[in-house]
């Protein structure tokens, strides 16, 4: 099966201490372990402010973490554990892989054309580039 | 002379220009000022030139809009938390399909409003 990249997003209440969200961080990369899956990158983001109210709070502490999986079962478990736990309010899984390949082809198209492009313009447009500067030239 | 009278039709089907929009600024009515060269007001036209509006993601050539840049995808949505239109940001249609994507994961994980709080 192939491999699958996803986004995975929680907020946690704001006055969860530091070590809780540790908690929260280290069970999900051990429930990821267990079943197959790898967490590529952890960042927290820290207190933010939302743009909306979640459970009456306006703040929350938002940790971002990126998870390859082969297995989409790994994903329905973490899902399962973020719902759970306590101190998480919100979550957001989002996969990601597909757009990322797009934006390789897109790189990838632009460079070609991008390599491809000298040989093409360059030939009309030292031609037009002189008559478009010499009578300004000469006005001036 | 020619220039404007060739950008002329272009800008009308690029079309209304809303209060609020993030280029309302460069856009709009330029009161009449730079239109009025020699020989160049028909009378009975409306008389103003529109600069043509283009797709800010084009010009950056983004392949791919971050949902968790919630300050770039701010500027597209209005003060009550709607998307703004094509028209009003000149986005190319591309761009707009991908920007709506984003903005709707963005309001998902509370970094984007999806309606103003009162």
């Amino acid at each position: 099966m192939e491999e699958r990249l996803y986004d995975l997003i929680f907020i946690c209440r704001p006055d969860t201490p530091e070590a809780d969200v540790d908690k929260v961080i280290s069970t999900i990369e051990s429930v990821a372990t267990e079943k197959g899956a790898k967490i590529e990158k952890t960042e927290k983001w820290g207190r933010k402010r939302m743009a909306y109210r979640v459970q009456r709070l306006r703040e929350g502490y938002y940790v971002y973490m990126v998870v390859r999986s082969t297995q989409g079962e790994a994903v329905k478990e973490l899902e399962r554990r973020l719902k759970v736990a306590d101190p998480v309010m919100k979550y957001l899984t989002i996969r990601t892989d597909e757009e990322l390949k797009r934006q390789e082809k897109l790189k990838k198209h632009r460079e070609r054309r991008a390599a491809r492009r000298p040989r093409k313009t360059a030939a009309p447009a030292p031609p037009a580039a002189p008559p478009a500067g010499e009578p300004t030239a000469a006005a001036f | 002379m020619a220039e404007e009278t060739g950008q002329r039709p272009q800008g009308g089907s690029s079309g209304y220009q809303g209060s609020g929009g993030p280029r309302s600024s460069q856009g709009g009515r330029p009161g009449g000022g730079p239109g009025g060269g020699p020989g160049g007001p028909k009378r009975g036209k409306r008389n103003f030139i529109r600069k043509k509006k283009v797709c800010r993601f084009c010009v950056d050539k983004v392949d791919y809009i971050d949902y968790k840049k919630a300050e770039i995808l701010g500027s597209f949505i209005q003060e009550r938390g709607k998307i703004l239109p094509r028209r009003m940001t000149g986005t190319c249609a591309r761009h707009q399909r991908w920007l709506t994507v984003a903005i709707k994961r963005a309001q998902n994980i509370a970094l984007l409003p999806f309606a103003a709080e009162l």
